[in-house]
């Protein structure tokens, strides 16, 4: 199992997005802009589970997946292969990320369409750090 | 056949673009796109990708030639995914990297608001210049701008 660095930690509590791959049974990669990446341990993050979408259908049949997180800031994109272990739908990880979620929403002109139905907890499997090209 | 409404929005206004793939054990992999061409036939498209986005790229192309492309306009957030087939690959030539610019010009123009004091070439950055250029057959688009619409299928539509 990998470790969640200390240096991408602000990145994620920023709210940057992300894009989330996922594949399906059948063999179909779906790729989707997520809103937040939240930060849940050294060895764990949370994504939002918002719409019933192809993305929670896929992890739920196939758990592996892929996240990058784009660190502007750090002239970076960080990669994290990722394995779905639990959803939840009340407790502080899932308030945390409610309140989060509303305040991305507000900043992004999403209010009243962005709503947590759920906090997907994951795995970390390996995190890269990728600079940009020079 | 891609709508010429959706023509349009990947040649004038969408400004990101993210690429997955998936090796033979079903697990995905992500890959930035620096760029994007609709083919003439309205059918394919190609994808421009930057080095440090190759790994596993083609090695899974080549072994399955699954591949889905999420392109946005930031920050309006009108979404699509396009999916499809890999077709062929080739190097970059000199149109492909004109074509990056037009592209990492819109990006740095729609994320200047956010980022007011950030030095030009700090953002310019953001987008990298290409190394591997994917033709693509679309087989399916879907509408990913958030809201209750999102993941309806535009092509082919949702009653065939």
């Amino acid at each position: 199992m990998a470790r969640l660095p200390p240096e991408i930690r602000p990145v994620l509590d920023n709210g940057t997005p992300a894009v989330m791959v996922t594949c399906s049974a059948d063999g179909t990669p779906n790729t989707t802009v997520i809103s937040q990446v939240y930060y849940v341990d050294e060895t764990h993050a949370a994504l939002s589970f918002q719409f019933f979408s192809k993305t929670i259908r896929n992890v739920r049949e196939n758990p592996h997946a892929f996240v990058c997180v784009f660190d502007i800031a750090g002239q970076a994109h960080w990669a994290l292969q990722l394995a779905f272990e639990r959803s939840e739908t009340e407790g502080p990880i899932f308030d945390a990320m409610e309140m989060q979620i509303e305040a991305i929403a507000s900043m992004t002109g999403m209010s009243g369409i962005f709503k947590l139905r759920a906090a997907d907890i994951y795995r970390v499997l390996s995190v890269e750090k990728v600079p940009h090209a020079d | 056949m891609i709508p010429g409404k959706l023509v349009r929005f990947l040649e004038h206004h969408a400004n990101v673009a993210f690429a997955g793939t998936r090796d033979s054990d079903l697990v995905p992999f992500g890959h930035r796109v620096s760029g994007w061409r609709v083919g003439a036939d309205h059918r394919t498209i190609t994808f421009l990708f930057p080095d440090e986005f190759h790994a596993r790229l083609l090695e899974s192309l080549q072994q399955n030639g699954a591949l889905a492309v999420t392109l946005e306009e930031f920050p309006s957030h009108e979404t699509y995914q396009f999916k499809g087939r890999f077709v062929r690959h080739r190097e970059i030539q000199d149109a492909d990297l004109e074509n990056v610019d037009r592209i990492r010009q819109r990006f740095v123009k729609s994320l200047r608001p956010m980022y007011p004091h950030a030095p030009e070439d700090v953002l310019k950055r953001f987008v990298s210049p290409p190394s591997l250029a994917v033709d693509f057959e679309v087989l399916e688009i879907f509408l990913q701008t958030p809201g209750p619409g999102a993941g309806t299928r535009l092509v082919p539509p949702m009653d065939r």
